[in-house]
């Protein structure tokens, strides 16, 4: 067997103690043990549970709400719509969709509601009630009587771009800029006609992408609880500190009057650094009732009532010279966003190339589907199938192997991208090599004999890892114990077991004299969130500041005496000036694709990937295996369909989903080449999202490799991979 | 609803048996030592709840016997997590899809989000909380931590439930039938290597372990 | 969940007494073997039952009893049970396979084989609650919608699929169902158990409301008879049958006496092929006659929009179990 992962050092990096050692993560007793406490493992005393009644309607206009059956049943104590109220949910939609920020809800026309009227789409919170168990709360939502005016509804993007589509906005259904403009966002570089002119080939197509689903295991669940004026809200989030901020805005409260706690989370994948409508909705229940309340969310309400990658539609028109270098990119995306913003909508690959005409023209469109927003690469595998997929083409046309075609025309670190260190052609290399590309690999795709055919493909990824502001605090007692307080969450990646490692190795001592406290708002500083692949980064380079801050301390004035504590502080903003900071990877994957029955079987998966300097390779490698994973799902299976007559939810949960399962993903074989460009703590760079974010374009191309016919639309079903061969 | 007088048929398996014997007293006590479980015979009920069809029964939760009185349309999740506060036990679906909430029953796995409470009457449950033995973690929760089986932790109850029932009925088992064992139980985090990595380093552990002569 | 009562049955008889009494006070009464499936419908309120009336305590519901006749399974017997009970292993591997294939090994420890063959669709229209036929409506969804999983044989008015997996296997084994009421027991063909929705689209099968399946009694096997299950699925596992097969022919050295091939995923019943069947039997099997059974198999399929790749996938289902049965592969 491998060294798993095998790793690489570059010259740059030299051996640490605690850093870079496999190392189990520090609540691993109470994960395995069931001690780790999620949120609806929270229980307090007279907690009342809360249901949520959902809109059955893509597009409606609430006329009235009957209460009084609902009111009438015993054991119901509070009940809330848009009609007793109205806060914004700032986090909820955002003009422009970028990052979201309080001036931003100043800014934003387009409001989003805890509960909103009119309704845009099936599953958007109605009204919620809170009773004394959750059979009762079940009951009563049941017992609501909604009259509806039905309006007509859009789920298709490029329907919705029609002039006639039915609108979801009076400003229309293309998204507002961050200026409030509805207009489509362009970006570009050279002049595009002039690429094409200078073209020997150029191609065209259109390639599609699906709504997947985070599907993250553990449901939403909320408990809120207030102590006279102060809120407590139990909630499964990312990022504790911006949840808590967001909070505090939306309801009009002081920020220290609000208390966010998320110690373990089930599965993050996106989206959730940052409040949601139903940490607003559970506590305004509480208020109401006066007392805790919990909200449990079922599979379905998750599906329905939350967020997944957005669909796209994307035109592609290529220019390339008979050498195979490229001349022109123009892109068309339309995507689809559901009724309210979250996210730009934009797709990432372009920049992936070395190219000196592109355009990219992207269509937001609003429609009545559940609104889409941040999963896993939020930008990226969506966007990096297609331009990988038709690339891929390009080089069979020019008779190129498509490793060699990927090494001329990639983005190069040189004056157009100045890179803080480059490894792009290292990972493609290393991975072709270790993959045996040569032996692998068919000149002719689809050549071979029988019903089962192989191939194999290679996709490669250039991922930001930006350095940024985040906080840490660490003391020390008398006896030289130390105390840690990071303001993140364990969401999956081990971020607690991270920063511990960062510290205990910074500090020279065992793991074991660092105790983290983490996950509360009450006893922890700002942390950036677990969204963007950046706490190793940036709450790392807090902790890495505030243990040489402690260290100086330590040296001048000496350990505290009796229960004194040292005490040190940092919230470094670093910088990097002038350059690009990014991970770089490369996957390599051969299938077999049954002709006869359509389905696609993993032969070898190699993963190569250059993260920096990797803090814990344990934890660090299953990242890479857990996101190839993740991109087979959205490869090959999961696509959220609607009905289109009545724009009602089809893939409602795990059934329907068909998230992929223990039988459905091969082991992968994960090299690290490290390296330390001098940012970040140690030179660490980005992992959590990277492993996800090349794979259904390398499966793309493995099964093209195999077949000889490109599948356009995501996800590659059989019946796609039949419909093709027919 | 009357309770059922029968006595139920006595199927546990050697493995359940085993640790029954092994931990009662010890069970019991930390049951004890948890707020909020349910006296004997009484599960608490909030006030104004309404009355419900409830038939007493009589199970044993990880290894120490109980007597409940419970709701007709309690799941056995429902009464492990919410009446008994044993929340190692995990959900993820609620339909039956995903294995996060699977426990041990009477020696075979079960989704214990849809197996109502009444059906356990007369039958031995194992959850999550049952497997250390004397505050020691078993071989295979150790395994899971040393292989990095958890990821965000959420499907891991479930995990090793599934695990652990293998390992009872085949000690050693190899990576593919790790893998088809466990197929009932999804895991987001996609750390389906890892998990199967830890099965079969605890299958290969004990395995050892036996032929050294120890603990058999 | 709803709120509902539980009573464990001792015996069939008495099962089905409960649940007519029930009926004749106005509740509604279902029935839990394993149970997994009916809290499902449950809590989606797909079925409101006032009276679960529990299965599980039947003694002696479960055994594999074996006679000269053949072998009784009671339909309480789990599909773990089956998978790995040694004389349908041997005598029927069809089955012992199409139990062995069925959800997760989490539902095949509580899953019967009398629900298995009595489940309910699980078409996404109905799961979600649509108001279609299967839900008491009068319509079905998937016909303009999405169809990609529905049928392709023996449609209309309702396209469900038949989600059983042993279903297939019991009609292409000649099972026999052997049904309790009331006031007595009846036995049904597993080839007439099922119901096409043109008889009557609100249910897939013959069991009245008061009605359970006490067994399902397998003829002994001729002298010969080899079989097999073959099961396409979409994800690797937990899900239904996208298209399979239960081959179950007599061999007599490399020549086939009698064949019985029947499909599932591809009809709202367990569809068999009887123009396939009369092409391979007194047959040789060759490469060359499984591919033109292949072809005879989806004579007549009338695909819907979305789901015309079933039939490619039909042929190449056919095709190779047909071989492997006959050991050709
Ligand atoms: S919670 Fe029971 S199977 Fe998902
Ligand atoms: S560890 Fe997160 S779902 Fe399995």
């Amino acid at each position: 067997m491998q060294d798993n992962p095998r790793r690489i050092a570059t010259s740059s990096v030299s051996p640490m103690k605690a850093i870079g050692q496999p190392t189990p993560r520090i609540d691993a007793a109470d994960r395995v043990s069931g001690r780790a406490t999620y949120t609806r493992d929270v229980y307090l005393d007279g907690m009342l549970y809360a249901q949520v009644l959902r809109s059955p309607h893509p597009h409606a206009r609430i006329r009235s709400i009957d209460l009084s059956r609902a009111k009438a049943l015993p054991g119901v104590k509070a009940i809330v719509t848009h009609e007793n109220c109205n806060y914004v949910w700032g986090a909820g939609s955002i003009a422009g969709g970028v990052q979201y920020n309080d001036d931003l809800k100043k800014i934003t026309k387009q409001r989003r509601y805890a509960f909103n009227n009119p309704v845009r789409y099936v599953g958007e919170p109605v009204a919620a009630v809170a009773a004394v168990d959750r059979h009762v709360a079940e009951e009563a939502v049941r017992l609501i009587t909604v009259d509806y005016e039905v309006l007509p509804f859009v789920l298709d993007q490029e329907e919705a771009l029609k002039p006639d589509a039915p609108k979801l906005w009076p400003e229309g259904n293309i998204s507002l800029t961050a200026r409030n403009e509805a207009a489509p966002t362009v970006s570009k570089r050279g002049d595009v006609e002039q690429g094409f002119r200078e073209a020997d080939h150029v191609f065209e197509e259109r390639y599609s992408t699906a709504m997947c689903h985070n599907a993250q295991m553990e449901p939403r669940s909320v408990v809120a609880h207030w102590e006279g004026d102060k809120l407590t809200v139990y909630t499964p989030t990312g990022g504790i500190a911006n949840c808590h901020h967001d909070i505090a805005r939306d309801l009009g409260i002081p920020d220290e009057k609000v208390r966010v706690i998320c110690h373990y989370m089930g599965g993050n994948f996106g989206n959730k650094n940052q409040n949601q409508d139903t940490d607003l909705i559970t506590a305004i229940l509480a208020k109401e009732a006066g007392a805790p309340v919990k909200l449990e969310f079922s599979r379905k309400d998750d599906f329905i009532g939350m967020h997944g990658r957005w669909p796209t539609v994307q035109y592609y028109k290529v220019g390339v010279k008979n050498d195979g270098s490229l001349t022109a990119i123009q892109l068309r995306t339309v995507s689809n966003m559901g009724p309210y913003r979250k996210n730009n909508g934009g797709v990432a690959g372009i920049e992936l190339y070395e190219c000196p005409h592109t355009e990219s023209t992207l269509f937001p469109m609003y429609t009545n589907r559940t609104t889409s927003a941040n999963y896993r690469g939020p930008n990226d595998p969506q966007g990096y199938y297609p331009i990988q997929s038709l690339m891929d083409d390009v080089a069979y046309a020019v008779k190129m192997d498509p490793v060699d075609f990927i090494l001329k025309n990639m983005v190069k670190d040189g004056p157009r991208t100045r890179f803080t260190n480059y490894t792009l052609d290292e990972c493609i290399r290393k991975g072709a090599e270790l993959f045996e590309w040569k032996k692998r690999w068919k000149p002719v795709a689809g050549s071979g004999d029988g019903p089962i055919k192989r191939g194999a493909g290679v996709a490669f990824m250039s991922f930001r890892s930006g350095v940024g502001n985040s906080s840490a605090v660490l003391t020390v007692d008398a006896r030289g114990q130390y105390t840690l307080y990071v303001g993140v969450t364990d969401v999956g990646p081990g971020a607690k077991t991270t920063m511990n490692i960062i510290a205990a190795d910074e500090l020279g001592v065992p793991l074991s004299q660092v105790k983290v406290v983490w996950g509360d708002t009450d006893t922890c500083p700002y942390s950036v969130g677990e969204s963007g692949s950046r706490t190793t980064i940036m709450t790392g380079e807090a902790v890495v500041t505030a243990a040489r801050d402690l260290k100086k301390q330590i040296a001048e004035k000496g350990l505290p005496t009796g229960t004194g504590l040292l005490k040190a502080s940092a919230s470094p903003n670093p910088r990097v000036e002038g350059k690009t900071r990014n991970c770089f990877g490369a996957h390599f994957v051969e299938v077999e694709v049954d002709t006869e029955l359509g389905g696609v079987r993993f032969l070898k998966y190699v993963a190569v990937h250059e993260s920096g300097r990797i803090m814990n390779p344990l934890t660090a490698t299953s990242q890479i295996k857990g996101g190839v994973g993740m991109g087979i799902g959205m490869a090959l299976h999961e696509d959220l369909i609607y009905d289109r007559r009545t724009g009602i939810p089809l893939v409602t949960g795990y059934y329907f989903d068909r998230i992929p399962t223990h039988l459905d993903v091969p082991d992968v074989d994960v090299t690290f080449i490290e390296a330390d460009d001098g940012y970040g703590p140690y030179g660490a760079k980005s992992v959590g999202e990277s492993g996800m974010i090349q794979t259904p374009a390398v499966i793309s191309n493995a099964i093209y490799n195999a077949i000889g016919k490109r599948i356009k639309d995501l996800p590659i079903t059989r019946a796609r991979i039949l419909g093709a061969l027919a | 609803m009357s309770t059922d007088p029968e006595k139920p048929t006595e199927q546990e398996s050697d493995v359940t048996r085993r640790e029954f014997l092994g931990t009662a007293g010890a069970a019991l006590v930390v049951a004890a030592a948890v707020p909020g479980v349910a006296v004997e015979g009484q599960t608490a009920r909030p006030a104004g709840t309404p009355s419900r069809p409830r038939t007493q029964i009589r199970l044993t939760v990880n290894g120490a016997q109980r007597r409940l009185e419970v709701d007709d349309h309690w799941t056995l999740a429902e009464m492990l997590r919410d009446h008994l506060r044993l929340t190692g036990t995990k959900l993820g679906c609620e339909r039956g899809e995903c294995g996060a909430c699977t426990v041990i029953l009477d020696g075979k796995t079960v989704y214990s989000c849809s197996y109502l409470a009444v059906w356990a009457d007369g039958k031995s449950v194992t959850t999550v909380e049952g497997l250390a033995k004397n505050g020691a973690l078993d071989p295979l929760q150790q395994a899971f931590v040393v292989h990095d089986a958890p990821q965000c932790g959420f499907c891991t109850s479930g995990q090793l439930m599934s695990a652990k029932a293998l390992l009872s009925a085949n000690p050693a088992p190899t990576v593919a039938e790790v893998h088809a064992a466990l197929a009932g139980n999804l895991c987001r985090c996609s750390n389906y290597s890892r998990i199967a990595e830890a099965v079969v380093a605890a299958g290969a552990a004990g395995a050892t372990r036996r032929t050294s002569g120890g603990g058999q | 969940m709803k709120t509902f009562a539980n009573a464990n049955a001792r015996s069939v008889q008495d099962a089905a007494r409960r649940a007519r009494d029930a009926r004749q006070t106005g509740q509604h009464a279902s029935f839990a073997g394993g149970g997994t499936d009916l809290l499902q419908l449950v809590k989606e309120r797909i079925v409101s039952p006032d009276l679960i009336v529990n299965l599980k305590t039947i003694p002696n519901l479960s055994q594999v009893t074996r006679s000269s006749k053949g072998v009784s399974i009671g339909g309480l017997a789990t599909l773990d049970a089956i998978s790995r009970d040694e004389t349908i292993r041997r005598d029927y591997p069809v089955l012992a396979e199409a139990a062995a294939s069925v959800a997760t090994p989490q539902i095949r420890n509580v899953g019967t084989i009398g629900g298995n063959i009595a489940q309910r669709p699980w078409c996404w229209y109905y799961r979600n609650g649509f108001p279609c036929y299967k839900n008491g409506g009068n319509q079905c969804f998937s016909f303009a919608g999405e169809n990609q999983f529905h049928a392709i044989f023996g449609g209309g008015p309702s396209y469900i699929v038949h989600p059983s997996d042993t279903a297939p296997a019991l009609v292409a084994l000649g099972a026999t169902i052997r049904i309790a009421g009331p006031s007595g027991e009846r036995a049904v063909p597993a080839s007439e158990f099922f119901v096409l929705p043109r008889q009557n689209a609100a249910v897939e099968n013959v069991l009245a409301d008061d009605e359970v399946i006490a067994s399902v009694d397998l003829p002994s096997p001729v002298a010969g008879t080899r079989s097999r299950y073959f099961k396409v699925t979409d994800r690797e596992t937990w899900t239904h049958a996208v298209v399979s097969a239960a081959v179950v022919m007599q061999m007599e050295g490399e020549t086939c006496r009698a064949a019985h091939v029947v499909l599932g995923g591809v009809a709202p019943i367990p569809w068999r092929l009887p123009n396939v069947e009369q092409m391979l039997a007194d047959q040789p099997i060759t490469e060359d006659l499984a591919a033109r059974a292949a072809e005879a198999a989806v004579a007549g399929a009338r695909p819907l929009s979305h789901n015309a790749y079933k039939i490619p996938m039909t042929k190449g289902v056919v095709r190779r179990t047909v071989l492997q049965v006959a050991g050709k592969t």
